[in-house]
């Protein structure tokens, strides 16, 4: 099909041998690319259900989509695919019953991929010693990574590209938390961007898979040239405006948000207690701007810059490679009452620098110092750790007991569920998470209905980026596998509007309908793999927190969720669905609909 | 504590030597070969590396207005493969990026070290510096594709001559789009500049890798000897 290769690279660890697979013509035009393509190759490869997610069976899946390796303005993302190892039923027949794993990365990676001539990589089996993958156009190999098993992400990016001797590689690789099969192990690339969530970093190290490196010279051709460059100079044309919005994800990026969420009472704060931070000017975009931030990055071909690099100096003296954004600023500073920026800073670089998902390691923190200042554990549980609420040295002792898996980092890595089940006392009821995958940085008491939904309807178990209503979710669900950025896609609208410009890189017209209808598929396909390992609506639950504890002060003092009135809402987002009301099943019609029927 | 750590990993030096040498020649040889008659000035692209991003999407411009295609008759911009552009945007860690196209170096160590003879009635080499806007072209004719110029200019300069696969002979060197430059117009943050380039304006004539060791330094007050 025009503006794909139709080609998927595979290759096998375990014999170390690579292959070029044929996509079927049918599969890109249902399922897009990104997110939904690899969803449709995992849903061919795990038949069955049950299947340990680090196992050398379970598939991980690369996959750029087709407007990666194009020149359209924010076009560089990438969604890595498996099975995960952070998600589990409520109640399964499967001992290794999981959902699936989508997590999705900007900077270089994917449209690389593509210059090399895939539409995809999949990564099978398990290698005997460490290894990273080699691709340069055809050129594909596995490689000794001996030498830098157990490297930190910082190390290991300044390392690897000096010896592979040219820097238009791009790569992508665990750190230590991947090697140590650390469940909230994410995949990190340019040493701070990260495909966060969802575990994919433990499945690459379970594969014993510390790299990915690639270099391509193609680029796919289109169906309609001129169409495509028009549409291209329209959307440069309409950046280049620089209006406020543009402005604004330039001087701040995502850490704006920090400031403005506090302020509306919508910010994880003390474990999700609150939704306000009182001290939050002190780690907002004004005094980065002061203090921290020297130069603003940009993925392939973005107008909006929204990655700031600096350094923090004093006792935490780092290297910022990003941050704080909203969503590790808030994680790691106002849901833990940290308001020492260099602090704060040093937190989030060495997050990324184990490899670890920080937006579910600041979470699992979280909840122990609620334990440990409520008196459910000790500091003997904590290995003598002073986990209490601001405490750096107490979360930067944490972030390397878990990213190692040393004493309670143990127990912690596994995230919430887990240890709400290991400390018991009630503690379940703050256990902030869904399906077993911690909540992000963005509080529920004030807006149920959007990020109630979120959370709870999430395919990969809680996620803010999800989408909060059906349309919303198939809308994410088509950004995740074009390949383009969902920060931009405010400026993607009427005549730039994205099916557009599938309609000329693949020659097909989609109507508005039949565009958000592949988003619908995808999104139902992950419901169906999610449903036949075992979750049910019993699973779309939110934690008790929000529908008890109202907030104690702030804009939204008072905000508590209604049981009552969230039963409704999940009700209606059924109905909406065309799932079946008390399982949560896509009815049958649904998935004829849909053109599912394969599946079941 | 941290900072430390990472300064001796990446071999903490006093003082960067890496590059002055490149300054010096720059600054005492004026513009040999440049046929801008009694101007220490040339007009070249010049990169606000504060204000460059890294998103090289002068890198797709480049390629598309310089690799043409012919689709139903009608010839039209090429789809932007990087890999087909005149310039290049190195990324480094501590993040810098550097977009580095064609510097139009004064002292010319391209035409310097290509060993065909200057031909009869033009003097040219089979690289030499065209009058009109003072960029480099090739003689193809005349070209022995020995790859000196490229050689030359990957180790001291920009590296921005690449060879072609087939014929070894050297391609990719920037045209200024005739003065058009459609890096600098479509460059989403403004880094790209065409203006006059006087003897006294830093990181050029130099490496990626020099440039990149001053910007980290500058930026983060980190003295690198090597990256």
């Amino acid at each position: 099909m025009n503006g794909y290769y139709g080609k998927l690279l595979e290759v096998n660890l375990t014999n170390r041998r690579s292959r070029v697979l044929d996509i079927p013509d049918e599969d890109l035009k249902n399922f897009i690319g990104g997110r939904g393509l690899g969803m449709k190759i995992l849903t061919d490869r795990i038949k069955k259900p049950g299947l340990n997610p680090l196992s050398p069976d379970n598939p991980l899946l690369f996959m750029p989509g087709p407007f990666c390796g194009l020149p359209i303005p924010n076009s560089s993302r990438t969604c890595v695919i498996t099975k995960s190892p952070r998600t589990t039923p409520a109640k399964s027949r499967y001992k290794h019953a999981s959902g699936i794993a989508y997590s999705n990365m900007g900077g270089f990676f994917g449209p690389e991929l593509r210059f090399a001539g895939y539409d995809g990589l999949i990564v099978t089996g398990k290698a005997r010693k460490p290894s990273y993958i080699f691709i340069e156009d055809d050129r594909v190999e596995v490689r000794d990574a001996s030498k830098y098993w157990g490297m930190k992400t910082d190390q290991f990016d300044v390392e690897f590209i000096s010896d592979l001797g040219d820097r238009r590689f791009e790569s992508c690789y665990i750190g230590p938390a991947g090697e140590n099969l650390v469940p909230m192990a994410c995949v990190i690339n340019t040493a701070a961007r990260a495909a966060g969530r969802g575990g994919t970093g433990c499945v690459m190290g379970s594969k014993n898979l510390k790299a990915i490196a690639v270099r391509g010279t193609r680029q796919p051709a289109v169906a309609e040239h001129a169409r495509l460059l028009d549409l291209i100079d329209k959307s440069r044309e309409t950046f280049a405006q620089l209006d406020n919005s543009v402005r604004r994800w330039r001087s701040g990026g995502t850490t704006d948000m920090i400031v403005s969420s506090s302020n509306n009472g919508t910010q994880a704060v003390k474990n999700y207690r609150e939704g306000t931070f009182e001290e939050v000017q002190k780690i907002g975009t004004q005094v980065n701007r002061e203090k921290i931030w020297k130069r603003d990055f940009a993925c392939f071909t973005c107008p909006l810059a929204c990655k700031k690099s600096g350094i923090a100096k004093g006792a935490y003296a780092t290297f910022v490679h990003d941050g704080p954004e909203y969503e590790t600023g808030t994680m790691l500073g106002a849901n833990l009452l940290i308001s020492d920026l260099n602090g704060l800073q040093k937190c989030i670089y060495d997050g990324d620098d184990y490899g670890i998902d920080i937006i579910s390691a600041g979470n699992v923190i979280g909840f122990l110092m609620e334990c440990y200042e409520k008196g459910l554990i000790d500091i003997n549980y904590l290995d003598g750790i002073d986990l209490t609420w601001g405490s750096v040295e107490g979360t930067l002792a944490m972030l390397k007991k878990m990213a190692y898996r040393e004493g309670v980092g143990e127990k912690a890595c596994r995230g919430v569920k887990y240890l709400a089940g290991d400390i018991g006392k009630g503690s379940e009821k703050f256990a902030i998470h869904v399906k077993g995958h911690e909540l992000a940085a963005w509080n529920v008491h004030r807006s149920p209905n959007s990020y109630g939904i979120t959370y709870t309807m999430s395919t990969r178990g809680a996620c803010h980026l999800a989408g909060g209503s059906r349309t919303s979710q198939d809308n994410m669900a088509l950004r995740d596998s074009l390949g383009t950025c969902s920060f931009a896609s405010s400026w993607f609208r009427n005549d730039l509007h994205y099916r557009h410009f599938m309609a000329a890189i693949t020659g097909l017209e989609w109507s508005e309908k039949d565009f958000l209808m592949a988003g619908e598929r995808i999104f139902n396909l992950e419901k169906l793999f999610n449903y036949r390992e075992g979750f049910t609506s019993e699973d779309d639950i939110l934690p008790e927190r929000f529908f008890t504890e109202p907030f104690t002060y702030g804009p939204a003092e008072g905000a508590v969720v209604s049981r009552e009135s969230f039963a409704g809402t999940v009700a209606k987002y059924y109905e909406d669905r065309g799932w079946d009301k008390s399982t949560s099943k896509p009815l049958p019609e649904k998935i004829a609909e849909l053109g599912l029927s394969y599946f079941m | 504590m941290a900072m430390k750590e990472l300064q001796s990993r990446r071999r903490f030096v006093r003082n960067i030597s890496v590059g002055a040498g490149a300054i010096a020649v720059f600054r005492g040889v004026g513009l040999i070969g440049a046929q801008i008659s009694g101007q220490n000035q040339i007009k070249a692209i010049f990169v606000d590396f504060d204000k460059c991003t890294g998103c090289r999407t002068c890198e797709t411009v480049c390629s598309s207005v310089q690799n043409r295609v012919e689709i139903d008759g009608q010839r039209l911009r090429g789809l932007g493969n990087p890999e087909k552009s005149n310039i290049r945007v190195w990324h480094y860690n501590p993040d810098v990026d550097v977009p580095v196209t064609c510097f139009l170096c004064s002292d010319v160590p391209c035409i310097q070290a290509c060993p065909v003879g200057p031909a009869p009635g033009t003097g040219r080499k089979a690289i030499y510096r065209d009058p009109e806007l003072g960029t480099i072209k090739v003689d193809y004719e005349r070209c022995i594709a020995c790859g000196a110029c490229a050689e030359v200019c990957a180790s001291t300069r920009g590296g921005v001559i690449a060879r072609n696969a087939e014929t070894g002979k050297p391609e990719r060197i920037c045209t200024l789009c005739g003065g058009r430059t459609a890096c600098v117009r479509n460059c989403p943050y403004g880094a790209l500049s065409y203006q006059e380039i006087t003897m006294d304006d830093e990181l050029r004539n130099m490496t990626p890798d020099t440039i990149a060791v001053r910007l980290i330094e500058k930026y983060y007050e980190m003295q690198l000897e090597t990256i």
